[in-house]
């Protein structure tokens, strides 16, 4: 077999510094490796935007859950069974013919992780942070998509210890459509703001 | 025996720790006041984001009592407070080139805001 490098490359910096943070934590008795792993296999492979695709179906096919989702976010999507850890105290916003919303954490990363899942690496990155208070539509149009001028864009800020998600508005073409079938058009970007649901058309 | 184990998990990710707690204390804004947010600099913790510094907005909601990350980062106390959502213009943020229509709503605790009168 060839030799084709003279040395073995060291582990990234971010490698490194997580594997020293988990010694430390272990080494002083605060977590189990094992829950570690549980936690990294929960948010890699259980919790997800699935979830909130679902609160999303649900309250475009039932009128009194949109009612209870909009009047206090917290108690309706934990009647799906979505609660906990980022996700604590949940305000929804609804998308309409002339209010378009979109959610940042100008601050860091808060992201409400109970309904969408941990945040997509642009989600925390500075220039979506810094722009989209500044150019949301700028920020539309980067992701492809824009928002009649008719139409205000309201940025939702959650720096303290709310959390949004955006209820989008429902597409066209899809009356009498199960819930599981509605959520099929739910997308992650849609219920952050930089995105709209698929079209009919797209899932058939 | 780990402070955290593998069976814990579940039950952390499922319940959190919320930072909304029941203490009676009175609002100093109402919604519809118009709020200037402090020109302050703290060296420590805030979650007073600069772009808002100075600014003034419309309180649109009051999201009940919170304790304060201010404080609590630094071993000084819950200080329980109001959190309110404050709306700005783009124009008022970021000056004449920005639309008025578009706005940021922003979640801002009672301490980092001072009444405008009309």
């Amino acid at each position: 077999m060839s030799h084709d490098h003279d040395h073995t490359a060291p582990p990234a910096d971010i490698e490194l510094r997580v594997k020293a943070l988990e010694s430390l934590l272990t080494e002083k008795g605060l977590i189990d490796p094992s829950a570690l792993d549980e936690l990294v296999d929960t948010y890699e492979n259980r919790i997800g935007p699935r979830n909130g695709a679902l609160v999303v179906a649900k309250a475009w096919a039932d009128p009194e859950y949109k009612k209870r989702l909009l009047e206090d976010g917290t108690a309706a999507i934990a009647e799906l069974g979505y609660s906990g850890v980022q996700g604590e105290d949940m305000v929804v916003v609804e998308n309409t013919p002339t209010i378009h919303n979109m959610t940042v954490c100008t601050l860091c990363s808060c992201y409400p992780w109970p309904t969408l899942g941990l945040p997509p690496v642009w989600y925390k990155s500075a220039p979506y942070r810094s722009k989209v208070v500044i150019d949301p539509r700028g920020v539309l149009a980067e992701f492809g998509v824009s928002v009649p001028d008719s139409k205000e864009v309201r940025v939702w800020d959650s720096s303290a210890e709310l959390r949004y998600l955006v209820l989008p508005e429902r597409p066209a073409g899809t009356e009498g459509w199960s819930e599981e079938k509605l959520a099929d058009l739910v997308t992650r970007d849609s219920m952050i703001g930089t995105g709209f649901p698929k079209s009919p058309s797209e899932i058939q | 025996m780990p402070l955290v184990t593998k069976d814990l998990v579940p039950v952390i990710v499922k319940t959190g720790a919320s930072a909304r707690i029941a203490e009676d204390v009175a609002p100093s804004f109402n919604v519809g006041d118009k709020v200037r947010a402090k020109n302050i600099n703290p060296l420590t913790h805030t979650r007073l984001p600069r772009y808002v510094r100075g600014k003034v907005g419309t309180v649109v909601l009051d999201h009940g009592v919170f304790v304060t990350p201010d404080t609590v980062a630094h071993g000084q106390g819950e200080h329980p407070q109001h959190v309110y959502n404050v709306a700005f213009g783009g124009d008022e943020l970021w000056g004449g080139g920005a639309s008025s229509k578009d706005k940021v709503y922003i979640d801002l605790w009672d301490d980092y805001l001072e009444k405008v009168e009309a």
